[in-house]
């Protein structure tokens, strides 16, 4: 990380090394527009006899008229994509600043690369997925519900494609407005996602739902903004962190950035679905096709926490108050609620797709009490004690837990997929028995409940404990130095976010009744009535499922790569703020 | 040295019985069906392989396990430390020593016997991989030396007894198991807690060999207990009075819930009655060991002011399970929670043991737990072979049962007059140590001997309630020409030969370790004095009026 930031204006000589993957994301985009409509189409000279070919239109070439076409762009895009940002990392990573003029947009660094790489490789996943979730017929058949499924091919790839388009912005944006307009690309997307799946009317009324309670939130976001931009002069994130380092007074911060903090917070709360802004979320993904929800518990969320570590870390930042941030209080209050509401609600819920809803709420929660911990403690590294490393330490834990999310959450979402291929999937019951129709699906989905609930050896258990030992470590921070100099201390005397990592113990205890309810299901009972037998579904999605399981396990057994992978994007975040 | 615990103690086992599972549920029913019987002798034989192993480990075949490095406290033989998360300072670190060594040994022999016991249990080509994951996965608490990887196989093993009650077990199946996993995972991860507190407790500043590169300290249990009692010696107590305390007490709420002491013991008796006959055989047999051998490893080792501070209430709370267990067995009409009632009142005797702080006390409460894991086994078998044969669990549903099947009735007058303690077998040389252990506790403390009168009149409770129900099962003729009702007018079969083959070893280990207890327990006592000479005695100086 010695090397220094490459600053880069727009199409200069390092742009297109700098965003090379989102450069191939655009070249998907149009694929994706293009090539599906290939056909025999010409153009007659006027006056002339002479048939000049154009190639768009007419009659289409029967390999680009085959309706899995799109399926397979849109793949391939994201999984090159994926592999470009991969590359990236080889032999240490070179950072680049997107600039203009004096303004930086884009910053290319460990931790928004890191951040790509969830998104691409979740939204790959789901990609993968739904070739087989979203109906196609034979080009040959002339129905009209044959014409109609398959055409709405493209156009569903497409928005799978701007919506990591948009979540690729979001996380490399250093300008709130740059931020604002990733942020909205994605959400636009994922609201036609989510009313996408047209076969079933909570498809339409999730979407709806969704639309409206999401748009008000990115109102009030962008009020904030607004307030922000009044008071400061400026969205850029570097400049803002300036102007709340110089306002903080004795007497305490001005009102004005305050509001537009807690506003933003409103916008962003939404995204992560921390409770009480959550309410939309399970209607959401109960009405969308099993693998967009699984992109909105996985991807979106993570967009929303780069969203919440910007704002809170960067501009907010907790070194800007003599030891803690102005928002540590609301923050901690809102995690609790987050995480209890979730599992209380996942407890009741029958449906399994809310039932996975609430439980990515309570997930948030958990998510929340990370950044709590790290606004208890200086974040600069020459005050945070040995090494600085307590709000590192949390900061990998959150980012070891959104990777390892997009593992064993997006899997249990692609299981249920292969579910909903033979009708709805709305109750527990309908998970009957699939023990006996499907072995295999059925180890994966007691994996991936397992990791869920945090058990060892899965990943979801390394990631629960890092995230514990984050907290604890932010909580005593260096009262291990004073006992052994006599002093006598107790709990009482640690930072009070150790009651969060106790509640957050605690909650994965309850969390426990629903995922084991789940597995229950699956081993001991009957299969429903007409549910017998294997399910019906091609290998993509099961491919996906098995390199979900794989990871799940692998993170959770062998997790040392990814942590160091964590900590040097954790650290990444620290420097690139510090050079500001 | 080579390594002879990771792989074939733990890691083989795991992967072995993983494997077969995964192969297994590709195949068709009839496949399945075939392969039960192939399956079920490589388990076998491999099962005896690993008690072949520790056996000879034990006979000093290679290593020194009676010598220094397995008695001394906080000394390990066949130590063996591979790094496993470095960035967190986690190593995959096995060793074993007087106080782990015979759990694994314990374990070896259990699982031959469970599967020698439930030969024909439905379903054999999951059954018999499943015990042996379960024993691969038991061995690993034992054997573990780091905390994390202990916290591992301490949750590792919640997962194949979940499914062994779940998939082969009672009417009440879901409940039972549900409330088995919840209980036990809702105290462990309050355990974890108190773990990664006391984790970062250790101060970086120290040199620790064995410290995570990204957050300096370690997880490695004999150096932390190294450092502990280090930092506990002259007075002082490790991180503090107050800390100390409530670290052990985290600690301790973990341990004692699977142990399970009396409150939290509500989860054992519904996981028994409608856990399958071989989960009830290992749960009984080790996994409620592993509460009392996590006292040992962790908080007495860590926390030896803490221990003397907490004396009474888990003085208070053995009393309570040993008399709570007793008085609640005779009100119960069910056989098998009579039997797992009666091991929460041998899990009290194992807490007054560790509660006296005597190396008597110790070392009974360590032969405690070794000889009910030979007992209980054994009176579970007995259960579930009458489950098995009679088609019921009610104590009154079957009178003169020595006429009908004379082997097993033998096996259970057998089974429950060990588990009273009668002399001469092993039941009784560990409550009479535990006994002589808390007469020399309240001399000690200054107490009236009355106290004594407790336990020996629920020693006498306990051969109440079992030699009413051997009159109400085993001999009470009624009309002895007539069958039980139960039985729907079909014959009355004895036991199987793989069911007497499996008592009658379990019979004959009792007696053995009854008549010449010495075997086992000169290496526990000697541990027990070494932990007091090496540990407790510096702490705490000459307490208790000394030894």
């Amino acid at each position: 990380m010695s090397d220094p930031i490459i600053n880069v204006e727009l199409f200069d000589a390092n742009f297109t090394t700098a965003l090379c993957p989102e450069l191939i994301l655009v070249a998907g985009f149009f694929a994706l527009m293009i090539i599906p409509n290939l056909g025999k189409a010409t153009f007659r000279i006027p006056g002339t006899q002479i048939r000049v070919p154009y190639f768009l239109g007419g009659e289409r070439y029967p390999i680009f008229a085959n309706p899995r076409l799109p399926g397979w762009i849109a793949t391939i895009t994201l999984i090159v994509a994926f592999v470009s940002v991969l590359m990236s990392f080889d032999g240490g990573l070179q950072r680049y600043m997107i600039v203009s003029g004096s303004k930086e947009l884009l910053l290319i660094n460990g931790f928004s690369r890191l951040f790509e790489l969830i998104f691409f490789g979740a939204i790959a996943l789901a990609a993968i997925a739904s070739m087989n979730r979203l109906q196609s017929f034979d080009s040959s058949d002339k129905s009209t519900n044959a014409l109609y499924n398959n055409r709405r091919q493209a156009d569903f790839y497409i928005l799978l494609l701007t919506t990591a388009m948009g979540m690729a912005i979001v996380a490399l944006a250093q300008d709130l407005f740059v931020l604002f307009l990733g942020l909205e690309l994605a959400s636009f997307s994922s609201y036609v996602l989510v009313a996408f799946h047209k076969e079933s009317k909570e498809g339409t009324e999730g979407g709806m739902k969704y639309f409206i309670v999401g748009s008000v939130a990115s109102g009030i976001g962008l009020y904030g903004l607004s307030m922000l931009y009044l008071w400061a002069g400026t969205l850029q994130l570097g400049e803002l962190a300036v102007a709340f380092d110089a306002a903080m007074a004795p007497q305490g911060y001005p009102a004005l950035p305050l509001i537009a903090l807690g506003f933003i917070l409103v916008g962003f709360g939404f995204k992560v679905s921390a409770a009480p802004f959550h309410f939309a979320a399970p209607d959401a993904y109960a009405g969308a096709s099993s693998p967009v929800a699984g992109i909105l518990a996985t991807a979106s969320k993570a967009m929303g926490i780069v969203g919440l570590t910007r704002m809170l870390l960067i501009v907010a930042s907790p070194e800007s108050n003599d030891d803690s941030a102005i928002w540590l209080v609301a923050l901690g209050i809102l995690s609790v609620v987050t995480m209890t509401w979730g599992n209380i609600a996942a407890l009741g819920s029958d449906n399994p797709k809310r039932m996975l809803a609430y439980s990515s709420v309570a997930h948030a929660g958990y998510m929340l009490a990370g950044l709590t911990a790290i606004g208890a403690w200086n974040w600069d590294p020459e005050l945070a004690g040995h090494g600085g490393d307590a709000a590192i330490m949390v900061m990998t834990a959150i980012l070891f837990h959104l990777v390892v999310l997009v593992c064993f959450k997006l899997g249990a979402f692609l299981v249920l997929s292969i579910l909903e291929s033979e009708g709805e999937v709305s109750k527990m019951s309908n998970l009957r028995g699939l023990s006996k129709r499907e072995p295999l699906l059925a180890v994966s989905m007691f994996i991936f409940m397992i990791s869920l609930a945090g058990v060892p050896p899965m990943s979801g258990f390394m990631s629960k404990l890092l995230m514990v030992m984050g907290i604890v470590k932010v909580a005593i921070g260096n009262m291990g130095d004073a006992i052994f100099n006599g002093d006598i201390l107790s709990i009482g005397d640690a930072h009070w976010v150790w009651w969060l990592a106790l509640i957050m113990v605690l909650n994965s205890a309850i969390s426990m009744f629903y995922y084991l309810r789940v597995i229950v299901t699956m081993y001991f009972h009957e299969p429903e009535g007409d549910r017998q037998g294997p399910l019906p579904s091609g290998w993509q999605v099961r491919t996906a499922i098995f390199a979900c399981v794989i990871a799940s396990v692998f993170f959770g057994i062998n997790a040392d790569g990814l942590i160091e992978l964590c900590e040097m994007a954790a650290n990444s975040l620290n420097y690139s703020w510090a050079s500001q | 040295m080579e390594d002879y615990i990771s792989v074939p103690l733990v890691g083989f086992p795991i992967i072995a019985s993983l494997i077969i599972m995964a192969t297994v549920s590709n195949l068709s029913e009839e496949m399945r069906e075939k392969m039960a019987n192939p399956i079920r002798w490589a388990i076998l034989l491999f099962s005896l392989g690993l008690l072949g192993l520790t056996t000879a480990m034990f006979y000093n075949f290679f290593g020194d396990l009676n010598g220094f490095e397995g008695i001394a406290f906080n000394n390990y033989e066949f130590h063996k430390r591979y790094i496993w998360v470095e960035s967190l300072g986690i190593y995959w670190s096995v060793g074993l020593d007087a106080l782990s060594f015979p759990m694994v040994w314990l374990t070896t022999l259990l699982l031959p016997i469970t599967i020698i016991a439930t030969w024909d249990e439905k379903n054999g080509a999951f059954y018999h991989p499943l015990i042996l994951l379960m024993g691969g996965a038991l061995i690993g608490v034992f054997v573990a030396l780091d905390l994390f990887m202990f916290y591992v196989f301490w949750e590792l093993t919640l997962i194949p007894m979940f499914f062994l009650i779940l998939k082969w077990g009672g009417e009440d199946r879901k409940y039972a198991a549900q409330k088995f996993f919840i209980y036990t995972f809702t105290a462990s991860v309050v355990m974890l807690l108190g773990l990664v507190t006391l984790y970062f407790l250790q101060n970086p500043l120290e040199p620790l060999l064995y410290s995570g590169t990204m957050t300096g300290r370690t997880f490695d249990i004999p150096e932390i207990v190294n450092y502990a009692t280090i930092h506990n010696s002259g007075g002082n107590w490790f991180l503090g009075a107050s800390m100390q305390k409530i670290i052990f007490a985290m600690l301790m709420l973990g341990f004692l819930v699977k142990l399970p002491a009396v409150p939290f013991h509500t989860w054992l008796p519904d996981a028994h009655v409608q856990a399958p006959t071989g989960g009830s055989m290992l749960l009984a047999g080790v996994m409620l060991k592993m509460g009392a051998y996590g006292m040992f490893r962790l908080p007495i080792a860590l926390f030896p002011h803490a221990l003397e501070y907490f004396q009474l209430v888990l003085m208070a709370i053995g009393m309570v399970s040993l008399v709570w267990g007793s008085i609640v067995c005779l009100g119960q009409t069910n056989l098998k929670k009579m039997v797992a009632y009666s091991s929460v009142s041998h899990m009290g005797v194992i807490c007054i043991g560790i509660a006296t702080m005597q190396p008597m006390g110790w070392a009974a409460a360590l032969f405690m737990m070794f000889a009910h894991g030979i007992i209980s086994p054994h009176l579970f078998a007995v259960c579930g072979a009458f489950k098995h044969h009679y088609h019921s669990m009610e104590i009154g549903s079957m009178r003169g049962m020595a006429k009908h099947s004379p082997w097993l009735a033998t096996s259970m007058m057998f089974a429950w007059m060990a588990s009273l303690g009668l002399p001469l077998l092993a039941g009784f040389v560990a409550e009479l140590m535990v006994l002589i252990a808390l007469w020399h506790f309240l001399v000690a403390e200054g107490w009236s001997v009355l106290w004594m009168v407790g336990p020996a009149l629920v020693l006498a409770v306990t051969a109440a309630y079992y030699l009413w129900s051997m009159q109400r099962t085993i001999f009470e003729g009624g009309d002895e020409t007539q069958p039980p009702a139960s039985m729907d007018g079909q014959p009355i079969p004895d036991i199987a030969n793989h069911e007497k083959l499996a008592m009658f070893v379990l019979a004959m280990l009792t007696i053995l370790f009854g008549v010449m207890p010495w075997i086992a327990l000169d290496m526990m006592n000697d541990w027990s004095v070494q932990i007091f000479e090496g540990l407790i005695m510096p702490i705490l100086g000459n307490f208790n009026g000394g030894v």
